[in-house]
Order: C-alpha cells, then sequence, then structure tokens
C-alpha cells in the first residue's frame, strides 16, 4: 500500500513541480522589473519641479517612452518627469477617475482616443488649446490627420502623442513558398480570401489569415469603407443617436470572416492579440491585422521576411482610408502652475522631431510631427526597415472626411466589446445575421443608454 | 401619621432607586461591550456596511464616467438586468462553474490530503509542495496557464498534436472556454484545499484508529466510517469556502479570456467589472453586485441549514 502510495505522490510531485517552477519564475521576474522602475524612480533630485506623467505603455513601447522621459530629465535640470505605468488605457481610466480632483491624481494622464468625450465630460482636465494660446506655441506642424481627430470646433482639448492605424502584417516566405508575390500583398477582401487559399493549399500546417476579435479592427474595417460609427456624422455635428453605418456596410465585414471560417483558412485566436502575434511569429497564420504600433516588436523577431500593408477593403468599394487610433495625453486641472508649466514643457519636448523620429523608430507609432521622417534616424530606419514606411504612407494617403475622422461617444468601449462578442459567435460558427442583428441592437440600446443616463 | 407616610413614600423612592442603578448597570455594561466591538464596528462601517448601502443606493441610479448619479431611474436596472441575455448567460456560466469547480477541487484535495497523511520518510517534503499552488498569485499562475493553452505552441495542444489527435481551442472555442478557465482554478485552489483537510486529518485522535485496528477493520472501512465523519467539519468549511470563491472568481478570467468567447466566460464577478469600470455604468454593475451578494447570503444560509446537520462535531 505505502510503496503504491509513495509513487502515486512522487507522480503528483513532477506535475506540480513542473508547473510551480514556471509560474515562480514569472513572477520573479516581474518582481525584479518592478523593483527596478522603483529605484529609477526614487533617484529624481528633491529640488526639482516634479511631474507625474501616468501612461499605459508596455513592453517596447514602455522601454521607449523611458529612454525618451529620461533623456528629457537629464536634458535639463528643472524639471523631474516620473513616468508611471499604470496598466492598459481602460485600466489606468479607471484608476484616474477615481483619483480625480485629489491630490494623488497625476500631471500629465496618456489616453486612448475613444476616451476624448468622456475626458472632456469629466470636467477635471485642463483644455491643452489654453496653454497653445498663452504660450504661442504653433500646432500647425502636426500631421494634418491628426490635427482633425483631436481638434474639435478648432480647439485642442489633449496633446496628440502617440498615433497608430491598423495595418496588414503578413510573411513574405510564406507567400513566396505559395507561389504569391510577396510585393503585391492582397488589396481586398477577396484577394486575402484567395491569398489564404493560396497559403493553406501550400502548406497545410499555416492557416491563412488571422482578424482578432477587437472593436478598434472592426471600426477601422468600417471607416476603410467610408462607413460611419455613429450618425450624426460620428458624432462630430451632434450627440449620436444610434449607428452611422449601413447593413451592407455592416455585414460585409461578417461574411468576410464567414467565408474563410467556411474555407479553413481563417485561424481563430479570440481576443488575444498575444497568442495571434506569437502564432504569426511561429509560422501558424500568414497575415493577420493589427496596429501599426507592433510593427517594430515583429519585425525585429520574426525569424522571417515581414511584409506589412494596407488594410484590406471590399472589392466593391474604394479605399477610404484609416481612423487615428492610439492616444493623447491630458493636462489635469488643478494643479499649481509652476508644476502645468512644468508639464507643458515636457509635452513640447515631446512633439519635437528629433523625440518623434526615436518614437517612431523604436515602436513603429508614426510620427505625429511630420518633420521627423526627415531626421537621420528615421530615413535610416526606413532604409533598413522600409515596412515602418507603409505606415506613414497609409495615414496620408487617407481621405479626410467624418468617416476617417473618427466617432466621438462616451460610449465607444462598450460597443467595442459588443462587436467583439459578435465577430466570435461567426468565429465559433454562429450564423451572420443573428450575430450581426443582436450586436446593432444592442450598440444602439447601449447609444440609448448613454444618452440617458447624461440626462439628456 | 407623618412619620408613617413618609416611610411609604421613601419604599417606592428606593425601589425606583434600585431600578434606576440596575439599569445604570446595564447600561454601563452595554457601553463597555460597545467598546470593545468599537474597532471592529469602525472596520466594518468604512469597508462593509458603507458600501453595502452606497451600491444599493447606487443600483436605483444612472451614473456618469465619475460614478456620480446622474438619473434616478427605480427598478429599472434590475429589470434591464433580468431582461439581458448577456447577463443570464453570465448567471448560467457562474453556476456551471461552480458545478465544476467546487466537487473536483475538494475531491483531489481530500485524496491529496489523505495520502499524505501517512507517516512515510519525508512527507513533508510531499506536503509542501502539494500545497505550494497556494504559494503561486492568481496573475502568476494564469500567465502561465496562459501559455499552456496557446492554440499552437501550448504543450497542451503539441501533446495531442503528437498523439495525431486535433489541437483544442481551449480559450477561443465556445465549448472549452469555461472548462479551460476551470482546469485553471482547480489547480489553483488545491494548494489551499489541501493544506485545510491535512490540519482537519491530523487533528483525528489515533486512539480511533488503534481500537480499529483491534477490530480489524480495512483501510478503506477506517476512511469511510473514521475519517470522513471526522473530518465533517473541516469539510463543510472548505465547501462552503471553495463555493464562495468560485462565485468571485475574477483574475483568472481578466487574464486568460476576458470574459470571451461570446460571453461563455463572463462570470458574474467580471461582468460587474466591465459594467462598471469598461462600460462606466455603476447602476447596472451595482445591481448586478446586490444580486451576487443575495445569491451568496443564501447559498451560505442554506448550506448552514442543510449541509450542517450532517457535520458531526467532536
Amino acid at each position: 500500500m505505502k510503496k503504491i502510495l509513495a509513487i502515486l505522490m512522487l507522480g503528483f510531485v513532477l506535475f506540480l513541480a513542473a508547473c510551480g517552477s514556471d509560474g515562480n519564475a514569472d513572477e520573479a521576474a516581474g518582481s525584479a522589473t518592478a523593483g527596478a522602475e522603483g529605484t529609477s524612480e526614487g533617484s529624481g533630485d528633491n529640488e526639482k519641479q516634479v511631474v507625474t506623467f501616468w501612461h499605459s505603455m508596455g513592453g517596447a513601447g514602455q522601454e521607449a517612452l523611458n529612454a525618451i522621459v529620461d533623456s528629457y530629465n537629464s536634458s535639463q535640470d528643472e524639471v523631474q518627469v516620473n513616468a508611471e505605468y499604470q496598466g492598459s488605457y481602460d485600466e489606468a481610466l479607471t484608476k484616474f477617475n477615481s483619483v480625480a480632483g485629489t491630490d494623488s491624481a497625476p500631471t500629465i494622464i496618456q489616453t486612448f482616443e475613444i476616451g476624448t468625450m468622456s475626458m472632456i465630460n469629466s470636467g477635471s482636465i485642463l483644455p491643452i488649446q489654453e496653454l497653445v494660446d498663452a504660450d504661442g506655441y504653433d500646432m500647425s506642424g502636426l500631421e494634418e490627420n491628426i490635427i482633425n481627430y483631436y481638434s474639435l470646433d478648432g480647439t485642442f482639448y489633449s496633446m496628440p502623442f502617440n498615433s497608430s492605424t491598423p495595418v496588414m502584417y503578413y510573411n513574405k516566405d510564406a507567400f513566396e513558398a505559395a507561389g504569391l508575390d510577396p510585393e503585391a500583398p492582397p488589396e481586398t477582401f477577396e484577394e486575402v480570401e484567395e491569398a489564404s487559399k493560396a497559403i493553406v493549399e501550400a502548406n497545410p500546417d499555416m492557416k491563412g489569415f488571422a482578424l482578432q476579435a477587437y472593436g478598434w479592427l472592426y471600426e477601422q474595417l468600417l471607416a476603410n469603407q467610408g462607413a460611419l460609427l455613429l450618425n450624426n456624422d460620428n458624432g462630430r455635428t451632434d450627440t449620436p443617436t444610434e449607428i452611422g453605418w449601413t447593413e451592407e456596410e455592416g455585414k460585409s465585414i461578417f461574411e468576410w470572416v464567414e467565408r474563410m471560417v467556411n474555407d479553413e483558412t481563417f485561424a481563430n485566436y479570440g481576443t488575444n492579440g498575444d497568442n495571434m502575434v506569437s502564432g504569426f511569429l511561429a509560422g501558424d497564420v500568414s497575415m493577420f491585422l493589427q496596429s501599426s504600433a507592433s510593427s517594430r516588436d515583429v519585425i525585429d523577431n520574426a525569424p522571417f521576411e515581414v511584409g506589412i500593408a494596407f488594410l484590406p477593403h471590399p472589392e466593391e468599394k474604394e479605399r477610404a482610408g484609416v481612423v487615428i487610433g492610439g492616444a493623447s495625453l491630458w493636462m489635469i486641472d488643478g494643479k499649481p502652475e509652476a508644476e502645468t508649466n512644468a508639464a507643458w514643457d515636457f509635452m513640447k519636448y515631446l512633439q519635437t522631431p528629433e523625440i518623434q523620429a526615436e518614437w517612431h523608430v523604436g515602436t513603429g507609432y508614426f510620427a505625429i510631427n511630420p518633420a521627423a521622417y526627415d531626421e537621420q534616424v528615421a530615413v535610416d530606419a526606413h532604409e533598413e526597415m522600409p515596412q515602418l514606411n507603409v505606415t506613414v504612407e497609409q495615414l496620408q494617403a487617407t481621405t479626410s472626411s467624418f468617416a476617417t475622422q473618427g466617432a466621438l461617444m462616451d460610449m465607444i468601449p462598450e460597443g467595442r466589446k459588443i462587436m467583439e462578442t459578435a465577430l466570435e459567435t461567426v468565429y465559433n460558427g454562429g450564423e451572420v445575421d443573428d450575430a450581426y442583428n443582436t450586436a446593432v441592437d444592442q450598440f444602439n440600446t447601449a447609444i440609448e443608454q448613454a444618452n440617458a443616463a447624461r440626462g439628456e | 401619621m407623618s412619620m408613617n407616610s413618609t416611610a411609604i413614600q421613601q419604599t417606592p423612592k428606593s425601589q425606583i432607586n434600585f431600578e434606576q442603578v440596575k439599569k445604570k448597570q446595564r447600561m454601563k455594561n452595554f457601553s463597555k461591550g460597545m467598546l470593545f466591538l468599537l474597532p471592529s464596528i469602525i472596520l466594518f462601517s468604512v469597508f462593509l456596511f458603507y458600501p453595502l448601502a452606497r451600491t444599493i443606493y447606487l443600483s436605483f441610479f444612472l451614473t456618469d464616467a465619475a460614478g456620480a448619479t446622474t438619473v434616478f431611474v427605480g427598478w429599472e436596472n434590475y429589470v434591464t438586468m433580468f431582461t439581458s441575455p448577456i447577463f443570464l448567460q453570465s448567471m448560467k456560466s457562474t453556476f456551471l462553474f461552480v458545478l465544476y469547480t467546487v466537487p473536483i477541487t475538494i475531491i483531489i484535495s481530500l485524496f491529496l490530503a489523505v495520502i499524505a497523511n501517512e507517516k512515510l520518510k519525508g512527507i513533508g517534503f510531499f506536503r509542501t509542495i502539494y500545497s505550494s499552488t497556494m504559494g503561486i498569485s492568481v496573475a502568476a499562475a494564469s500567465v502561465f496557464w496562459l501559455y499552456l493553452f496557446h492554440p499552437s505552441m501550448g504543450p497542451l495542444n503539441l501533446l495531442l498534436n503528437a498523439i495525431g489527435a486535433e489541437g483544442i481551442g481551449w480559450l477561443t472555442d465556445t465549448s472549452w472556454a469555461l472548462f479551460a478557465i476551470a482546469i485553471t482554478t482547480i489547480w489553483m485552489n488545491i494548494g489551499f484545499t489541501f493544506l485545510i483537510l491535512l490540519g482537519g486529518l491530523q487533528s483525528i485522535d489515533s486512539s480511533l484508529y488503534e481500537s480499529a485496528d483491534i477490530d480489524g477493520a480495512g483501510y478503506f472501512y477506517k476512511l469511510r466510517r473514521i475519517t470522513i465523519p471526522m473530518l465533517s467539519p473541516t469539510l463543510f468549511f472548505v465547501v462552503t469556502v471553495t463555493i464562495i470563491n468560485a462565485f468571485q472568481t475574477f483574475g483568472q478570467i481578466d487574464i486568460l479570456t476576458q470574459g470571451g468567447p461570446v460571453n461563455s466566460t463572463n462570470l458574474v464577478v467580471y461582468s460587474i467589472y466591465r459594467e462598471a469600470f469598461v462600460n462606466y455604468k455603476f447602476g447596472s454593475a451595482s445591481a448586478q453586485a446586490v444580486l451576487l451578494f443575495i445569491i451568496i447570503l443564501l447559498m451560505t444560509f442554506l448550506q448552514f441549514k442543510f449541509g450542517e446537520r450532517k457535520v458531526h462535531y467532536q
């Protein structure tokens, strides 16, 4: 009896030990980096004006941002910027809402583009326009499409910072192996389907295409057809009351995905973008859509040649272009003037061509100040990695309209979740009609509720 | 006469005094008791009673993004909640999840505790290892399972491929995702449950086994007739706590699936979080929280009413 028990126990030990060691290693690594950050933050000079900067940049973005903050801190000796990572945009916004108006509120917070409306409504921010006017700062040097998104009735509420657009990443080696031209990536939904079939035929272990169930991508695929997300011109002329796209426009994306699911060329990674990227890097899927912000990461880590292409569109529609994604920096109201001015100085520093060039090259976000592309760092990088240039070209090819200016409404985060659920339904073999109609109903209800909650 | 009347007057007076003293004494005792309770009353009020009252209050309102109330809507949040297919799905998933995790966690932990209760050489080593998952944070464990579940590079799917089976979309397939979360949770909970059960086993009086041995009872007979009944108070505690924990599962869902695919793992606490901190609808989130509170209260009450009858206290 005891012998059997001993053997049994050893078996369980092996199982638990295999699992346990991995988890511990993760934790140890996490605490080590946290510790390192803590010391670098604590080493600031007390006499300097301290500016607290909350951001949501993880991974390569965090490294690039920390480098920029360090360079700013050492470039002068009056201001000490403390960059603090506060988790995803959602999490950072939640934390901010709970400390807004108290001393614990940061001086600057980075918030994603769809948070624009709720930040303005929150009443705890200082519109950047006031500082621009007081300082006589010239904002016209910024990229035109960025000005279109972030200025409302000619007023800048926040300082644009990290902007990206969605692009299609593809595996050039796999394209070659399947007899496709790696320099002519598919441009339309239909061409993506054809290419996917060719890829799967050449290599049954590789899927053709992956679309992460991510509401942002759905919005972009709509905008690329020239469709609005919300009525009243995407909420730019009046508060939206219902969805802005037509059934044909909205359904085309679902039907496209369904056709690929039926062809068995579609790789389902659900809502998990990291899994999708690692699947791509491991050669499990040949094409996927993702923010251009990951391009540096993907190019550096891929064992094959990575191509970057424009976002696809339905064959019968003209390409309308993309909406600015990413985030901007908000100045928090109610801080001492010295602190606000110090923060403003830091914001201006971030806009300089040198810093924007470094940022663009280090991450794949595009430079919001086009002068950055003439910087030597950017020129060299574009020569070495011509893919980085695609982002810039795609943005510049965008025709400005309400569709590509992007939607403004405080319920967009909820709307994204609704579209994600609908996409996942189709990935799992659900009916397009059902999924689509449910999603539209829920989307409209969410808009109604958001308007009701504002007491309008 | 006059003396008499004073005497009569005095007697009730002294009686009144006596009652007053008694009352005073009681008051004194009461305030003394309150004084002792004060620290916990303050703590409970600040961290439990006030938030509870506030949640109930919020559940009757619509709010803005900062959580400030804007419009009073009465029971509307509750009505919307009970008619929303998303919420009903989330309740269903929660009950399924409790059903998946609680019995299996307890059976495995009990099994491990029974075998680790044997007096073997180096048993301390095994006990440490079995309880080790208790020392791993939910976040770390989830990240590790996220890797195991990876659709193409995860060891689980590689294993399936190696034996010729098709890989499973653990976290992306609607029929597997809840199951995958349940496996993760069971693994994480085993450490704690094992430790409590082992503690229970250790406190069983060895004379019971000795007399059973003298009577010639077999291993399984002793297990059924001595171990399980004597362990019942501990088991009862473990069942209650595991059920409450299962209802409140959050971390692993946030990291592994974010409620997806198609809301199949959107358990009720995650749904509350999403409603409040992604959709900024604190009103309906509060309504869900109130419902969760009532359900857990009811479950615990029922357990004490019916479950405890079978518990044998020494």
